[in-house]
């Protein structure tokens, strides 16, 4: 191969390897921000609903909560429905508790993109890192030989940014996970 | 008495749900921020049951549980995971490290409080 066919070549493969790293990781950062975003808004739905549904509950046995505190009593019914509102107000608190835990999930989602732009920063500084040796006067050799380098040092720390950024949170939704005792 | 559960997870907002289901429930809830704080509060207290995430800076959970059951007082603990890990690979890694069960988040208080009670009573 001539030394143009080779440089040719070398290069060829530090772009297409950049091109190709890159956009496997920003495709990462796409689907965790989406994820994120997911979560994020069925959190406030369900947050939302839980407390429009204890304002509710309260709300519907505000006239006997109001007759108590001014001295009166309320009818058997009112009296069974005000004893059942401690179990249903129960209810809305644990599907907002559920849906509260977005905050780990959403958390951990965020931390990798964090880890991973970090990443990505030093990905791109290798590249300007290495061509702090090229001058006007470097030989076709040399950069062939630096290209090289560059290639395999950004391939060794995709592969690295990848293996430390194993997913943990696949959840797309706030329903409640499996439990499986042993 | 009130029995004791160790409520382990680096995120503050998790524990504080844990720690109010449980609470709700008539538990007394010990909260560590690591495994590593989980550990030495393990030592410190006599703990009925462990409930640790697996994710967390320090000390993981797997790691955790190996060290717990290496205690002679935690080798019959039951130990629960209660993480966003739901892999098959990582539930045969946190069995073979000495856990009882496996929760994955997010979790339903009613349901936690389920396990507990059938785990602990």
């Amino acid at each position: 191969m001539t030394r143009k066919k080779i440089l040719g070549s070398h290069v060829k493969r530090l772009l297409s390897g950049v091109s190709e790293h890159g956009r496997k990781h920003l495709n990462e950062v796409e689907a965790d921000l989406r994820q994120t975003g997911m979560l994020l808004e069925e959190a406030v739905d369900k947050l939302t609903c839980s407390f429009m549904a204890i304002h509710d509950a309260v709300g519907a046995r505000q006239a006997g909560i109001n007759l108590l505190l001014a001295g009166g009593t309320p009818g058997d019914d009112e009296i069974a429905r005000m004893q059942a509102m401690s179990g249903e107000i129960g209810v809305h608190v644990n599907c907002a508790i559920t849906s509260m835990q977005f905050q780990d999930m959403t958390s951990q989602l965020i931390d990798r993109t964090l880890k991973r732009v970090t990443g990505l920063r030093v990905f791109l500084g290798t590249i300007g890192t290495h061509s702090e040796g090229v001058n006007a006067e470097t030989g076709s050799e040399e950069i062939v030989e630096l290209l090289g380098k560059v290639s395999m040092a950004l391939a060794i720390q995709s592969l690295e940014l990848r293996s430390v950024l194993r997913k943990a949170v696949n959840q797309q939704h706030l329903e409640s996970g499996d439990i499986e005792l042993f | 008495m009130a029995k004791t559960i160790l409520a382990v997870d680096d995120s503050s907002s998790l524990r504080q749900m844990v720690a109010f289901s449980l609470k709700a429930a008539g538990y007394l809830v010990i909260e560590a921020v690591d495994g590593q704080d989980g550990l030495e509060k393990a030592k410190l207290h006599n703990v009925d049951l462990v409930l640790t995430d697996q994710n967390m800076p320090r000390m993981d959970g797997l790691a955790l549980i190996q060290l717990l059951r290496a205690l002679p007082a935690y080798q019959k603990v039951p130990i629960l995971m209660l993480t966003t890990e739901s892999s098959d690979e990582m539930k045969s890694k946190g069995r073979a490290a000495g856990a009882n069960g496996w929760l994955v988040k997010p979790f339903d208080p009613q349901r936690l409080i389920e396990v507990v009670k059938k785990v602990i009573g």
